[in-house]
């Protein structure tokens, strides 16, 4: 890999560039695909891709070049930098300098036992799936995918940049049907996994057959204007990562879209909420984002009160402020200022305690996609999996059904929060209960 | 990937896949090479990229099951036998289809490769200055655009030899607006397998998206309940594609996960209902000639006078299920995996006027501007937000109204759809993943479709 960056530097250096970053990943790709409960595909992929930044000062900004490319014969390179110069030449951008060398934290992102043999570790777990799938009683596996991903990620730059980073994390998706009397029900998962010893598979199988079952009886939930729910890890990601996460950015301060103001009480005592780059099983966690700065761990929101927004670089010179490594690089080689791992303190409640002490509310495992929008934080989604809580018990399965809010208004109502955490995709998060919420029916 | 010519490839495909026999196993390979250009402004960034021909190759054989390996460069094609290996006499039940070939590009009328770098610039800053400056209430005019160019080469051991170019064009305008402490939007995406004409539908209506997005501001919550509903074309095809669509994907079947697999032959939705998936149809978002399997692209009749008559199948769903395949076998590229997936899915045209339509609603809602959905294969359960809608009350359209979620059973409201519009089929672009992720082009509409009752709740 080295020679594959020192090549396009070397052709990026003989055009006079005086800026520029290097940012590549190697990737290697093993699934399994699961069909009922045999093995139905599986699949080895191994893709290459370089991203090339080139900058051009002008006055009061910089004209800032992208390219993408996976070729590397060396007039392919050439021609890639040269529409990079090109497009640095036109674009009129912000003003922007590349980030320099700095203290990075010692941290692996990756799983020893997952880079020694990768296809072994696919094939065993592959076997245990199988092997679990066939055995269940009361449910059936319809479809299930298990992918590990191990990627080799390089960044140099014209600053002195030269860093070096493995990471390896699964892909986990399943579906489980329960059948009785003509009654279908289902439980479909779908989770990033960073750490093999997050997988838990048997388990998690166990749980999804139990979430299949229970949804056999599942009745559509009673209307209610201002439901009490609990939300669970999976969930609460989903709501909360898009909306608290643009709302905490520089970006938003900077568009004057952000409704967070620094120092100002946006929820309830009870939350505090990180950005934690390096959270141990965080599937963002890396010692450095995609620009090259530092990640953190950074308290956002302390007991509610909102202290701390999240930079990349380009919004940090915009504003005048230090880049807090959130900078995360995306598929097309662009940066975005968002979170990099969302994590929630826990609470002093266990989840028990927390239902027992509700007196009429749901537990909502799964919707059908919560998916808010960022800048109001409103969402409408259909219920999948939950329960209904009656005298402080879970009572009858709901599906079915919508629930809707507002997530910056549930931040405010948020009535308790669970000890227990659990890994959701970039994100480490309790169950937590809101109130003032609308469920219809 | 080293430059080789189309014949190049071929003839190093050909000569690979000769060595796979057939009554053996099934063997293909697909070429696959996507370039595009990507420009997105807004307020505080200008940025632009470019991918300039992104290429790698798949292999992979069937016996009694896939198996597949990709690289990005024609040089580890030597790896291919370890990964993909060679068999002997073994039954091999995947149906043959009968090879054929081809080389087709699609053409346009304005080649944007002809449009300098600069001119493209310039035209996305001119519309992005024209919404800013339209009201000072917007705070963040969004637009992108992407131009992307695909070429694909598919060859197999059954004949096939097959070489498609396809460009395509997004456009996407999203001027948000603020008002104190207010903040909402409306949004217009177009696209197809067009040229740079794409802007010709575009330019002078961007007074109209600015105004569309204030008046959004003022928009009242959608009631909770359930209301008869009038559907746009953009979210008529959301249902067609996402509610029902996904659950005709013959794959749910041989999982034993859908909801639809007892009922083909039976009614299924009202029977002015008509519903079709076409990848055939010229410069569409989702079109092509042939699909990742290389089957020819054709029109499938999903949905005939409410009566199901097809699912949709791959190469493998139609050989299990005894039926022949369209065309709906894709993948998002050569890393990612093959599946049944949907083109240009649409409900057909009916015979009411809107105006008549609406008139005859004493309370109900018209849902607009289909955001979003998900699929429910097993359940038949069915989640589609509109971005905005119309109340109407006694005949009449009145109030604005923010997002709506539309949930319920899928088969519940295609039986109670009580009128169809006569309008022009409407496609929309967007991507379609198989459920989170693998994201292929696709579009979906219809006319406007109005549905006895329906529940609904703010999105």
């Amino acid at each position: 890999m080295k020679n594959k960056l020192d090549m396009i530097e070397r052709i990026i250096k003989s055009k006079n560039v005086s800026e520029y970053e290097i940012y590549s990943t190697e990737s290697r790709i093993y699934e399994t695909e699961f069909l009922k409960t045999r093995v139905g595909s599986e699949r080895q992929v191994n893709d290459f891709d370089y991203f090339i930044r080139i900058l051009n000062q002008i006055d009061g900004g910089t004209g800032i070049g992208i390219v993408k490319g996976n070729q590397l014969e060396e007039n392919k390179i050439e021609e890639t930098v040269d529409d990079c110069i090109k497009l640095s030449q036109i674009n009129e951008d912000s003003k922007y300098i590349l980030p320099s060398p700095q203290s990075y934290p010692k941290i692996q992102p990756s799983s020893k036992d997952v880079l020694d043999n990768p296809l072994k570790v696919i094939t065993d777990l592959s076997e245990m799936i199988k092997s679990k799938i066939s055995n269940l009683e009361k449910t059936q596996s319809t479809f299930g995918r298990l992918r590990l991903h191990i990627d080799d990620i390089y960044l140099l730059n014209s600053s002195g940049l030269d860093l070096a980073s493995t990471k390896s994390y699964f892909y986990l998706e399943f579906a489980i049907k329960a059948e009785r009397e003509k009654k279908l029900s289902e439980f479909w998962d779908v989770e990033y996994i960073s750490r093999l010893s997050d997988l838990d598979l048997i388990n998690r199988i166990e749980q999804w057959s139990e979430y299949a079952l229970a949804n056999l009886n599942a009745k559509e939930p009673i209307s209610n204007k201002k439901a009490t729910v609990i939300f669970s890890p999976g969930l609460l990601k989903d709501a909360f990562a898009p909306v608290i996460g643009f709302h905490s950015s520089g970006k938003a301060y900077h568009d004057n879209q952000s409704f967070f103001k620094e120092s100002q009480e946006i929820a309830d005592s009870k939350l505090s909420i990180l950005d934690n780059g390096l959270l141990d099983g965080g599937l963002k966690t890396n010692p450095w984002d995609g620009e090259g700065n530092p990640h953190q761990k950074i308290k956002m929101i302390d007991k509610g009160i909102f202290i701390n927004r999240l930079f990349d670089q380009k919004y940090a010179i915009l504003e005048n402020r230090k880049s807090t490594g959130n900078g995360i690089r995306t598929p097309s080689g662009t940066i975005e200022n968002t979170i990099s791992n969302l994590e929630i303190e826990a609470g002093d409640t266990s989840l028990k305690e927390m239902i027992s002490n509700i007196n009429e509310g749901y537990l909502i495992e799964k919707c059908s996609w919560l998916n808010p929008d960022k800048y109001s934080g409103s969402f409408g989604t259909e219920i999948r999996n939950g329960y209904y809580i009656k005298n402080g018990k879970l009572d009858t399965a709901i599906k079915g059904g919508n629930l809707s809010g507002n997530v910056l208004e549930m931040i405010k109502n948020c009535v308790f929060i669970s000890k227990e955490r659990k890994f959701s995709g970039n994100s480490y998060l309790p169950y937590i209960a809101f109130s003032n919420l609308d469920i219809s029916s | 990937m080293a430059q080789k010519s189309y014949e190049e490839i071929l003839s190093i495909f050909d000569e690979i896949s000769k060595n796979y026999k057939r009554k053996n196993q099934y063997f293909d390979i697909l070429y696959d090479s996507i370039s595009f250009l990507s420009i997105r402004k807004t307020p505080s960034e200008e940025t632009i990229s470019i991918n300039k021909d992104k290429s790698g190759i798949v292999a992979r054989t069937y016996t009694d099951r896939w198996k597949e390996f990709a690289v990005d460069n024609l040089s580890d094609m030597d790896k291919l036998e370890t990964h993909i290996p060679k068999v002997s006499s073994q039954d091999n039940k995947l149906a043959i289809q009968e090879g054929w070939k081809l080389n087709k590009e699609v053409e346009v009328e304005i080649d944007p490769k002809e449009i300098s770098l600069q001119q493209k610039i310039e035209k996305i800053r001119l519309i992005f200055e024209s919404l800013k400056k339209y009201d000072e209430r917007i705070v963040n005019p969004i637009i992108a655009y992407a131009e992307l160019l695909t070429t694909r080469i598919f060859v197999n051991n059954e004949g096939c030899q097959l070489r498609q170019v396809i460009p395509r064009i997004r456009v996407f305008i999203q001027p948000i607006a603020k008002e104190e402490g207010v903040v909402d939007f409306d949004y217009r995406s177009v696209g197809g397998e067009i040229g740079f004409e794409i802007f010709k539908g575009i330019e002078n209506k961007l007074e109209q998206f600015a105004q569309n997005s204030l008046d959004m501001l003022k928009a009242d919550k959608p009631p909770s309940g359930k209301y008869p509903i009038i559907l746009d074309p953009d979210m008529a095809g959301l249902i067609a594609h996402e509610s029902f669509g996904h659950g005709l994907e013959a794959d749910q079947i041989l999982r034993d996960r859908s909801y639809l697999q007892d009922l083909l032959n039976k009614q299924v939705a009202s029977k002015i209902s008509n519903i079709y998936d076409a990848p055939n149809i010229s410069n569409k978002y989702g079109s092509y000639f042939f699909d990742d399997e290389g089957i020819k692209a054709e029109k499938n009749l999903l949905v005939e006078n409410g009566i199901l008559k097809n699912f949709i199948h791959n190469r493998l769903t139609a050989s299990e299920l005894n039926t022949e395949p369209k065309g709906n076998g894709r993948r998002e590229s050569y890393a990612h995996p093959l599946h049944v997936r949907m083109t240009n899915t649409y409900f057909g045209s009916g015979d009411y006027e809107l105006d008549e339509m609406i008139s005859e609603i004493k309370k109900g809602v018209i849902l607009n501007r289909g955001y979003f959905g998900m699929e429910d294969p097993l359940g038949g359960g069915l989640q589609v937000t509109s971005k905005k809608g119309y109340l109407i009350e006694n005949g009449e359209k009145t109030k604005l109204l923010k997002a709506t979620t539309l949930s319920g059973s899928v088969l519940k409201l295609l039986k109670n759809i009580n009128a169809i519009s006569k309008d022009d089929l409407k496609l929309k672009p967007g991507t379609c993943g198989k459920g989170y992720e693998d994201f292929v082009p696709v579009t979906s509409g219809g006319s406007y479709i109005r549905v006895k009752s329906a529940l609904i709740s703010p999105g």
